[in-house]
């Protein structure tokens, strides 16, 4: 991970100053945005297949086990290799990504036995690889990182603060051994414990021990106050590297094997057929979906994490039927979510309504005193504007929208009333019963309908110029006789084929 | 036992169960190139299964299956499947032109994207089942008739040898059923051998030329005038078959 951050980090300093970048990365907004939109870019694509494939509930069952691999690895790395264990670590990642695959092994597994349905599989297999989860954490696991709260909803805002340091320049690193002049010794007893005695006691022996010794990095030499001259240094979160790396790594897998995606996606059985590997191509989405729920897990949590996946492919859905389309939209309808989201959490609605004041009026119309201070979950407030980005969609969408569609609904229920009269006067007109079929002071009783619905479709008939009243009887004109015959073309090219088959 | 290179497809001693129950049941078939054959049998006689059997789709508990005297896995090119037309979900974001062009993938393999060629193909095939107006239409507003022909024209796209067809009679308008048929014996007059899984007794000695009746195991086999029997029917059926069917049956199955 270091090697790439530092390429990064250089490919940055062509267009910033060090001091620029250091602000810019040192501001919680800015990291906390930064690392949401990558989660939600590489979430939606990946939720994008997800969705399409009926497995969106396996998202949320992934990223609680997640927990599972990162706490074993955990273990592992501290119990039995004694190496500080750290979140950010990538065997945790590694670990997680298994306990993922897991997951969806162990649900096909029942699955497959017959004896339980798809859906059940599901929650039968996450609940018990995540309570193993809970119970190593709080049996075994004594870290701020991997608390009860983290597991809820994740410390974006606080991704800022844990940071791979660079240096550029004066990287002088520092070793401090005991002969240093800066190594701080201490006498400590060697043999008090054994004996059960005091450092006083007369049969105490010493050692003199090093209490600062070992190896310093530039960073912390300088903020030991060890060097001369300030390293030029560059403090780059932790989480934006985990972030970017994961995005990347989607993002190339959506790339490469798109048309095998949307194939086995679609069709499974012809991707079988054809010799493409359906199931294998399963598993690296899943361990894609896992890798990401890992990386997302830090910053948001894993119950929240399901709402990266999810919704901004719900809601693109509904503004698209093109898969390309789709995988575009999903991505930066996600990404508006967590640029938002970040407002709304400190109270700004949309980068514009400032909650407070919205809540200032309330008090004062309602006489109420609730607090006007706003400031809420990160990532909470991030799913809730993806949220409202899918509630828009579903309302607006010019296409699939509940607005769209029931205005279709009552166009085309009009367009029909229409039709249905037009037809009704090219079949009798002209004929013996002309005038008692046509009357317009009775027609609404040929069709059962009220007096006024009649009167309306009339009234808009003769709007259109389709028909004139000739001493009280309905007459098609010109235009009408057209409509009338245009639309039975249609219906009748409805229920039958393209002639070029006949 | 071994196999002859100029069948189409050759079947050995072919099982499959589902647990310990067999859907088919040592299925010996061989298959002439250039037949049209119908594969007709009861519900649950396992016809799905054999198509899928064959296709590797579904594991073999034994037998062999050989296309032109080759295994499966080197005869993919050679052959084209057209699924059940329930098998999968046609809200799915794309048109029918991409659902054909999906056809293609196999020659593509992986990696490579679907190009102008590919697209041209495409169209062709859209255009022999007379779908070419609606290669830009999302496929959930085809009707059924006209998906059933978008799955059929995909299997064209294949330009195979040998294909396999699941139900694609089933629920379609008569326009769709006339359109398939016309595709059927133009692959036929182009050499191609063609399986159809049928259910309607009534059209197979009208559509195909050879015939299957399967009932888990094989029944009968052969040329339609040879084996689509009264006789071969009710063993295959049960007695049923002459009950629903049987005045018509007679007239289209006695020589």
């Amino acid at each position: 991970m270091m090697p790439l951050e530092r390429l990064l980090i250089e490919f940055l300093l062509t267009f910033l100053t060090r001091e620029e970048l250091n602000a810019f990365l040192r501001s919680p907004q800015n990291t906390a945005t930064l690392v949401g939109g990558l989660i939600a870019v590489s979430g939606a694509l990946l939720g994008t297949f997800l969705l399409l494939r009926g497995l969106s509930m396996t998202s949320d069952a992934i990223s609680h086990t997640v927990l599972l691999g990162i706490v074993v690895a955990f273990l592992l790395m501290t119990a039995v290799f004694r190496v500080e264990g750290d979140t950010s670590s990538p065997w945790l990642i590694v670990g997680a990504s298994l306990a993922g695959l897991g997951t969806v092994a162990l649900t096909e597994m029942l699955y497959r036995s017959g004896l339980v349905r798809q859906d059940a599989a599901l929650g039968l297999a996450f609940p018990l690889l995540f309570a193993i989860a809970v119970i190593l954490v709080s049996r075994f696991v004594d870290d701020a990182h991997l608390d009860e709260d983290a597991v809820l909803v994740g410390e974006i805002g606080l991704a800022w603060a844990n940071t791979n340091s660079h240096c550029f320049e004066n990287c002088d690193s520092v070793t401090v051994a005991e002969d240093h002049p800066a190594a701080k010794m201490t006498r400590q007893c060697v043999n008090c414990r054994e004996l059960g005695i005091s450092p006083r006691d007369e049969r105490a022996e010493f050692i003199e021990v090093c209490g600062n010794c070992g190896f310093y990095s530039p960073a912390r030499a300088w903020s030991a106050g060890l060097l001369e001259r300030e390293p030029a240094l560059v403090f780059f979160p932790k989480s934006i590297s985990v972030a970017l790396v994961m995005t990347l790594l989607t993002l190339a897998f959506v790339l490469l094997f798109y048309k095998e995606l949307k194939l086995s996606t679609f069709d499974p059985a012809l991707a079988k057929a054809l010799g493409f590997r359906p199931g294998a191509l399963n598993y690296a989405l899943m361990a894609l979906v896992s890798l990401v729920a890992v990386g997302a897990f830090d910053a948001v949590g894993s119950i929240l994490v399901i709402a990266f996946f999810i919704i901004p492919p719900a809601a693109a859905s509904l503004l698209t039927d093109r898969l390309a389309l789709m995988l575009l939209l999903s991505p930066l309808i996600g990404a508006a979510g967590a640029v938002f989201g970040y407002d709304l959490a400190r109270g700004l609605l949309f980068g514009f309504l400032p909650i407070g004041d919205a809540i200032a009026l309330i008090n004062r119309l309602f006489g109420l005193e609730l607090v006007e201070e706003w400031d809420s979950s990160i990532s909470a407030s991030m799913v809730l504007v993806i949220f409202l980005l899918f509630l828009l969609a579903w309302v607006f969408s010019p296409r699939y929208g509940l607005i769209s569609t029931a205005l279709r609904r009552v166009n085309s229920r009009r367009l029909f009333d229409d039709q249905v009269v037009l037809a009704h006067i090219h079949n009798h007109q002209f004929t013996a019963q002309a005038a008692t079929e046509l009357r317009v002071a009775t027609l609404h009783l040929h069709f059962r309908w009220t007096r006024r619905k009649m009167g309306r479709v009339l009234a808009r008939l003769r709007a259109l110029n389709c028909i004139r009243i000739v001493s009280g009887g309905a007459v098609l004109t010109e235009r009408g006789e057209e409509r009338a015959h245009r639309f039975r073309a249609t219906m009748l090219e409805a229920h039958n084929m393209p002639s070029s088959l006949e | 036992m071994e196999t002859r290179s100029d069948l189409a497809l050759s079947i050995d001693d072919l099982t499959v169960a589902y647990d310990e129950k067999p859907a088919i049941w040592d299925i010996d078939l061989d298959v002439p190139e250039g037949a049209l054959m119908a594969i007709v049998g009861p519900n649950g006689a396992g016809k799905s299964t054999l198509i899928k059997a064959i296709l590797n789709l579904i594991p073999r508990a034994a037998g062999t299956v050989s296309f032109y005297g080759a295994p499966y896995e080197r005869a993919r090119s050679l052959v084209g499947y057209v699924p059940q037309r329930g098998s999968v979900d046609w809200d799915f974001p794309t048109s029918a032109l991409d659902v054909v062009t999906m056809g293609l993938y196999g020659k593509l393999g992986w990696f490579r994207r679907p190009g102008a060629a590919e697209r041209e193909l495409a169209l062709a095939a859209l255009e022999q089942v007379g779908l070419v107006d609606f290669a830009d239409r999302q496929i959930s507003q085809l009707s059924g008739g006209q998906q059933q022909r978008a799955f059929l024209a995909r299997a064209l796209a294949q330009d195979a040898q040998i294909y396999f067809m699941d139900e694609p009679f089933a629920a379609v308008d008569a326009v769709t059923e006339n359109a398939i048929v016309n595709i059927l014996r133009e692959l036929n007059q182009r050499g191609k051998t063609v399986l159809v899984v049928h259910h309607d007794l009534q059209t197979v000695a009208e559509y195909f030329d050879w015939v299957t009746l399967l009932n888990v195991e094989v029944i009968a086999s052969g040329p339609t005038a040879e084996s689509f029997t009264l006789e071969n029917l009710q063993k295959t059926y049960g007695g049923r078959v002459s009950y629903l069917h049987g005045g018509q049956l007679l007239a289209a199955g006695a020589p």
